[in-house]
C-alpha cells in the first residue's frame, strides 16, 4: 500500500525506537562544548538528547563531505543541535534583559520557565530543529528536495517556506510514535509541561500565538540561533577566522509589535552585516569550494545509480531495506553506516564511487564555466546554464549529452554515471522578512531599506559563482572538449577552452 | 492529477514567467528602459496582489508562505536572484533599490521564451504585465 509522507515518516520514528529501551536521567547536565563551553540541559531535555532522534546525529556529519577538503570539519548535527538550543537561550534572554530596561513598567514579552514556559518550548525545539536531517546532512537534502512528495508539500503555503530538512524534523515531532515517547518519558517521568505542537510549530518557524511569533524567529529568521551557531562552527572547524561579535548581537536584539505580530527586531543593522559577510565567506571558501561541489556531484551520481538500480544497489541497514527513492529513505541511514559498510554494497559502478570516497580519490575539474571562461557571458544565453540549478532541472540529461558526445574509445571505458556537471544556485543570504526598528516606537522597517542585501547577491553572481563540469581524471581533455562543444550547441554559451584548462589546472 | 494549463505551466520555471512579465511590462510602458522600485520586500507584495487578483497556473507557482506578518515567496526571492545571475535583470547604484531589465532579459524573451507560451497564455502574462506596471513604483 502506498503511504503518504507522513506515514513514511511514522514507519522511520517507529523504526527508530524499535528495540529502545528509555534510561530516565537521575537529574540535569551539563556538557561540555569546544565552541560554546559549558552548556546546561534540564533533565527532560537530556531524556530527549539520549533518544535514537537526537543520538543518530552524532553519525551525521554537519557539514556533510567538506571534512574531505577541511579535515577538521568532522563535527556533527548532534553538537550543533546542542549549540543552537544554547543560543536560542541567549537571545531569548537578551531580549528580556532588554525588554526589561526599555518597557520596564511592560510584562516580560515571555515566559522564563524552563519546565513549561516559553523558554522550555524554544529550548526543546532547537534541540529537535534538524532531526530530519540525512545521510551527509545537506549534500542529500539536495538530491532528495525534487522527489515528488516532498514538492507537493513545498506548494502548500504552510511549507512554502521551509527546506525539506526542516519539513522532515516537524513531521517526526508531529508523529504518534514520538508523541506517545515524549508524553510517557518527558511529561510524565520527568515533568516537563511542554506542548509538542507548539514544537512543532517553532520547527516551521512559526508560533500559534502571534504575540509569540518572535519566539520561532529565534529558531528561523535571518539572524537566527541555527546560523549564529553553524556559522560559529563550520567557520571553527574549517580554520576560518570568522567572528560574530555575539555579546554585541544580543544587546542588538528587540521585539516590537507590527501588523499584529510581535517581531524580532534588530536595533542596527551591523551585527547583521558580519553574519552575512560570515555567511557568504562560509559560501565562498566553503560550501561552493571546487572540491566541495564535487563531492556533492559525485554523491548525487552515486545515488541517482542506486534509485535506478534498487534490486543490485540497495542496502540493508538494522533489516530496513533502503534504495532512495523516498525522501525518507535518507534519515534510515548515516554517514557512518553509508560510507563504511564493511561488506560493500551496490553493484560495481557504487563499489568503485564508494571506494573513491574512502580513499578520497575524487573527480576533477574538466571545464569552467564563469564570467572568467565564457565568451559570450553578457548574453542571454547565460540564463539556460543558470536555469539547471533550480531544484528541478534536469542537469543529468546534459551529463548524457556530453557523455554522448565522447569519442567512441572514451565512452567505452567512461561510464554514463561518471560525466557530472555542478551548477549552484545563488546563495540565499535571506530566508523571511526581517526587520530593523533604530529605537523603541520607531517605524519597523525591512532590512533591505538599511542594508543593501541584493548587492550582495550581485556581487557574489558576478565575482564568485563558477559553474563546473567533472569526471575521473583519466578522462578530462576528452571529457572538457565533449562538454564545451554540448554547451555551444544546447545553449549557445561559447567556453574559452584555453582559460577554462587553466582554470581546471588543465594543460 | 495535473490539468494540461498547470502541466504546461511546469514545463516553464517561475524565472521564466517574471521574465516573460518584465519584457511585456517594458513594452507596455512604451519606454526605452523599464526601471522600477524593486528591493525584495516590495517585489513581494506586487507579487503577492498579482497572484490573488489573476488565478493563473503560471502565477501559481509562486507560492506564498503563511508564516509572518509580510508576504514572502521564496520562489520569488529565488527567481529574481536567478534572473541577477543570468544577467537578464540589473540593480542601479547606489542603493541597488532600483531594478531595469536588460538587454538580455528582452533579447532571452523574443529568442527562447515567447514561443513558449501558449496565446492564451501571453494574454494572460500582458494582462499581469499591465497591473505590474501599475503597481510598482517607477
Amino acid at each position: 500500500m502506498r503511504r503518504g509522507l507522513e506515514g513514511r515518516v511514522e514507519l522511520l520514528v517507529e523504526w527508530l525506537f524499535d528495540g529502545f529501551e528509555t534510561t530516565i536521567p537521575r537529574d540535569s547536565k551539563v556538557i561540555n562544548d569546544a565552541l560554546l563551553g559549558n552548556q546546561y540541559f534540564t533533565k527532560a531535555e537530556i531524556a530527549v538528547i539520549d533518544s535514537p532522534l537526537l543520538q543518530r546525529l552524532k553519525k551525521i556529519r554537519q557539514t556533510g563531505l567538506v571534512f574531505q577538503v577541511f579535515p577538521s570539519a568532522t563535527h556533527t548535527r548532534f553538537e550543533h543541535c546542542l549549540g543552537a538550543c544554547t543560543l536560542a537561550e541567549r537571545c531569548f534572554k537578551a531580549i528580556l534583559d532588554r525588554s526589561s530596561v526599555e518597557f520596564p513598567r511592560q510584562k516580560p514579552p515571555a515566559s522564563e520557565d524552563r519546565v513549561g514556559g516559553d523558554l522550555a518550548h524554544l529550548r526543546m525545539a532547537a534541540l529537535l530543529h534538524d532531526v530530519g536531517h540525512g545521510l551527509c546532512s545537506h549534500s542529500s537534502e539536495q538530491i532528495y528536495e525534487v522527489l515528488t512528495d516532498l514538492q507537493e508539500f513545498k506548494r502548500k503555503p504552510a511549507y512554502a517556506n521551509n527546506a525539506p530538512g526542516e519539513i522532515l524534523s516537524y513531521l517526526i515531532v508531529k508523529t504518534k510514535k514520538f508523541r506517545k515517547w515524549f508524553k510517557e518519558v518527558v511529561i510524565q517521568r520527568c515533568g516537563a509541561k511542554i506542548n509538542l505542537n507548539v514544537v512543532a510549530q517553532m520547527i516551521l518557524g512559526k508560533h500559534p500565538n502571534r504575540n509569540k511569533h518572535f519566539l520561532a524567529q529565534i529558531l528561523s529568521s535571518p539572524y537566527d540561533a541555527d546560523k549564529l551557531d553553524y556559522i560559529a562552527r563550520d567557520s571553527y572547524y574549517c580554520g576560518l577566522a570568522l567572528t560574530v561579535d555575539l555579546p554585541r548581537f544580543y544587546s542588538m536584539i528587540s521585539t516590537t509589535v507590527y501588523k499584529k505580530h510581535r517581531l524580532l527586531v534588530l536595533r542596527s543593522y551591523v551585527p547583521l552585516e558580519q553574519i552575512l559577510f560570515s555567511k557568504m565567506t562560509l559560501f565562498g571558501s566553503v560550501y561552493h569550494h571546487p572540491k566541495v561541489k564535487c563531492l556533492d556531484v559525485m554523491l548525487r551520481s552515486v545515488m541517482r545509480h542506486i534509485v535506478e538500480n534498487p534490486r543490485e544497489c540497495g542496502l540493508m541497514i538494522r533489516g530496513k531495506h533502503i534504495d532512495f527513492a523516498e525522501p525518507v529513505e535518507y534519515l534510515y541511514t548515516t554517514d557512518e553506516e553509508f560510507f563504511n559498510q564493511s561488506d560493500g554494497f551496490g553493484d560495481e559502478f557504487v563499489r568503485r564511487m564508494l571506494d573513491r570516497f574512502r580513499r578520497r580519490n575524487l573527480f576533477v575539474r574538466c571545464l569552467e564555466i564563469s564570467r572568467r571562461t565564457v565568451t559570450n557571458w553578457d548574453e542571454y544565453h547565460r540564463k539556460k546554464v543558470v536555469d539547471l540549478s533550480a531544484p528541478t532541472a534536469d542537469v543529468h540529461r546534459v551529463e548524457k549529452e556530453i557523455h554522448g558526445r565522447l569519442p567512441a574509445s572514451v565512452r567505452k571505458k567512461c561510464d554514463p554515471d561518471e560525466v557530472l556537471l555542478s551548477v549552484p544556485g545563488v546563495p540565499k543570504i535571506k530566508s523571511d522578512n526581517a526587520y530593523i526598528q533604530a529605537s523603541p516606537g520607531a517605524a519597523t522597517e525591512s532590512i533591505e531599506a538599511f542594508f543593501p542585501l541584493e548587492q550582495w547577491t550581485d556581487a557574489y553572481a558576478y565575482n564568485k559563482w563558477r559553474s563546473f563540469v567533472y569526471a575521473p581524471r583519466e578522462y578530462r581533455k576528452a571529457v572538457s572538449n565533449a562538454a564545451a562543444s554540448i554547451l555551444k550547441e544546447m545553449f549557445g554559451v561559447v567556453v574559452d577552452l584555453t582559460k577554462s584548462n587553466q582554470a581546471c589546472h588543465l594543460t | 492529477m495535473a490539468t494540461t494549463a498547470y502541466a504546461q505551466a511546469a514545463a516553464l520555471l517561475p524565472d521564466d514567467v517574471l521574465a516573460a512579465v518584465l519584457a511585456l511590462a517594458k513594452r507596455l510602458s512604451g519606454k526605452s528602459r523599464l526601471v522600477f522600485k524593486g528591493h525584495d520586500f516590495e517585489l513581494q507584495k506586487v507579487f503577492r496582489k498579482l497572484v490573488r487578483e489573476h488565478r493563473s497556473p503560471l502565477l501559481d507557482q509562486f507560492v506564498f508562505s503563511d508564516r509572518g506578518p509580510d508576504p514572502y515567496s521564496p520562489i520569488l526571492s529565488e527567481s529574481i536572484s536567478r534572473l541577477q545571475l543570468s544577467g537578464l535583470v540589473g540593480r542601479e547604484n547606489p542603493d541597488y533599490e532600483m531594478v531595469f531589465l536588460r538587454h538580455a532579459g528582452e533579447q532571452y524573451f523574443d529568442r527562447e521564451l515567447k514561443a513558449r507560451f501558449t496565446k492564451p497564455q501571453m494574454k494572460e502574462l500582458r494582462r499581469v504585465a499591465g497591473r505590474f506596471l501599475e503597481l510598482v513604483d517607477k
